[in-house]
């Protein structure tokens, strides 16, 4: 196992105490009335990730016409058999892990497996999805909000580190819909959402509401919600694996000047059940998972430029070991004739996961040549989201406003994940870079 | 070290913007009539749901953290 030095950063730790007095609960705050107009939007997103090989594989590689290690069989129903399939062989059904609800697949050391060879990077994920949203004002008091997403998501995945991949495919269909009430000096909001995978099914009802002071210059929020999610492999149809979390947030906002505005969001989450990936090799996590946040953003407006700026930091912590820090940046600015670009920055870095297994020496000469878990282990994953890496997306936005009813926007953004990143925690260096790129299309019209 | 100097300047971020919260406005109380520019889409915490929808799903499903700005929303099999 990974030895960890945990980040005992102050950055929050006044954040954290606060946050063990949140109550379950809530979303943003603001909107002290109901929309005077209705508003329905439709957006599409085209999404593609790429993930290279380390040239140090390059020497050990047996193909170099191979682009990926090609692998699959009876891994999941979704993810189809090729010629070089290896086989992870997975107990129908499953067994109960220590004291937790954790449940595993067993896994079984691969047969054959090539190797991806090339250091240039290679297509893995591919995303169309197409969203609508609608928010309907009733009575002057009232607002319903409805939002449906349909994404179909198909590629190759790694079962282990950056190796080892499987061809996937998946559709999602996700819908989800909140009542608001709005008073003179707040309101209150009840949601519910459903989301519909093959293998994942997911409910979640929440509730909040908000309250401003008199002179409308500080709001509080409060919310809280309850997720109960079903999930059943393909490669274990009838696990019927559970996960159910519980969520708080509470929240404050308040105008600092007329043109200034900052928020802060603490939320605590406690999740307890099924947190496996049963499609990846050693994977045996925890049967509970709870975490704690603090966002704090601010929006400035400059006269001069006629321009807006967003800055958000959020800390991210869990019982996992994860340690997460994020900074988003993006400058909104108007232009002529309804026109309006902003240019967006994001940083992210977190530490690995206190079981997380890096890459072995042997597997670093040799992609193909699995790291076991120490025996000693009861936790034990491979999933290069739980190591420690950084992250860099730049991103930019331009929108235009038609007429009074219509707006049109597109958005591209950049994405690159790297373990040299990490600003804490050990890097495990053997992970390849991980990069994407999304390209959203809206238009919106109000009524 | 370069990750001290950053997680110093997010560390000053934060307090600065707690110090904001917990009552010491840069001036007097913003008046109703002075809340045209508050008023603005942009300066909103809302922004453009579905772009926050889609935004928040792929970092969820490719990073280890995830959450902080509000509650509910369903969850996936991507992480």
């Amino acid at each position: 196992m990974t030895s960890i030095t945990k980040t005992t950063s102050n950055v929050v730790s006044a954040a954290i105490v606060t946050a063990a007095m949140a109550l379950p609960s809530l979303q943003f705050a603001y909107a002290d009335s109901a929309p005077e107009r209705g508003i329905v939007s439709f957006k599409y997103l085209n999404y593609q990730d790429s993930q290279g090989s380390l040239s140090q594989y390059s020497s050990s590689s047996s193909s170099s016409t191979s682009t990926s290690t090609s692998s699959s069989g009876n891994v999941h129903s979704e993810r189809e058999n090729d010629n070089n399939a290896i086989w992870i062989d997975t107990i129908s059904g499953a067994t109960a892990v220590a004291t937790s609800t954790a449940t595993t697949p067993t896994v079984v050391t691969p047969k054959t497996l090539s190797t991806s060879t090339s250091s240039t990077a290679h297509d893995r994920i591919s995303v169309n999805a197409y969203s609508v949203m609608a928010l309907v004002p009733i009575a002057g008091v009232w607002s319903f909000g409805t939002t449906y997403i349909s994404d179909s998501v198909s590629g190759a995945s790694p079962t282990y580190h950056t190796s080892g991949l499987t061809t996937m495919h998946d559709a999602r269909q996700a819908v989800d819909a909140q009542l608001t009430r709005y008073f003179s000096s707040g309101n209150v909001s009840a949601g519910t959402s459903y989301s519909k995978e093959s293998d994942y099914l997911s409910r979640s009802y929440s509730l909040q509401g908000s309250l401003s002071t008199e002179d409308k210059n500080t709001t509080f929020t409060l919310g809280g919600s309850l997720t109960d999610d079903t999930i059943n492999p393909s490669t274990m149809p009838n696990l019927n694996a559970k996960k159910t979390t519980h969520a708080g947030l509470i929240g404050i906002t308040r105008v600092l000047s007329k043109n200034d505005i900052v928020q802060l969001n603490l939320g605590y989450s406690e999740g307890e059940g099924y947190y496996s990936d049963p499609y990846k090799y050693y994977d045996n996590r925890p049967g509970h998972r709870n975490n704690t946040t603090a966002l704090a953003r601010w929006n400035h407006h400059f006269e001069g430029t006629d321009g807006t700026v967003h800055l958000s930091y959020r800390y991210y912590s869990d019982t996992f070991g994860i340690r997460a820090h994020t900074l988003d940046t993006e400058y909104v600015q108007p232009l002529q004739n309804g026109w309006a670009v902003t240019p967006l920055l994001r940083l992210y870095t977190q530490n690995e996961a206190d079981f997380y297994i890096a890459t072995g020496a042997a597997e670093k000469a040799d992609p193909t040549v699995i790291t076991a878990p120490p025996q000693s282990a009861t936790y034990y994953s491979e999933d290069q989201r739980l190591s420690a890496m950084g992250a860099l997306t730049v991103g930019l936005k331009v929108s235009k406003q038609l007429n009074h009813d219509w707006l049109v926007d597109a958005k591209v953004e950049f994405y690159e994940q790297r373990s040299q990143w990490a600003l804490s925690g050990k890097a495990d260096t053997a992970l390849a870079p991980f990069s994407a790129r999304s390209i959203q299309l809206g238009i919106s019209r109000e009524f | 070290m370069k990750s001290n100097f950053i997680l110093k300047s997010l560390r000053a971020l934060l307090y600065l913007i707690v110090l904001g919260l917990t009552g010491c406005s840069i001036g007097p109380a913003v008046q109703p009539w002075e809340k045209e520019t508050l008023a603005r889409p942009e300066m909103t915490f809302g922004g453009d749901k579905l772009d926050t929808g889609y935004t928040e799903h792929i970092y969820s499903s490719k990073e280890a953290a995830s959450g902080g700005s509000g509650v509910g929303g369903g969850g996936c099999g991507c992480n």
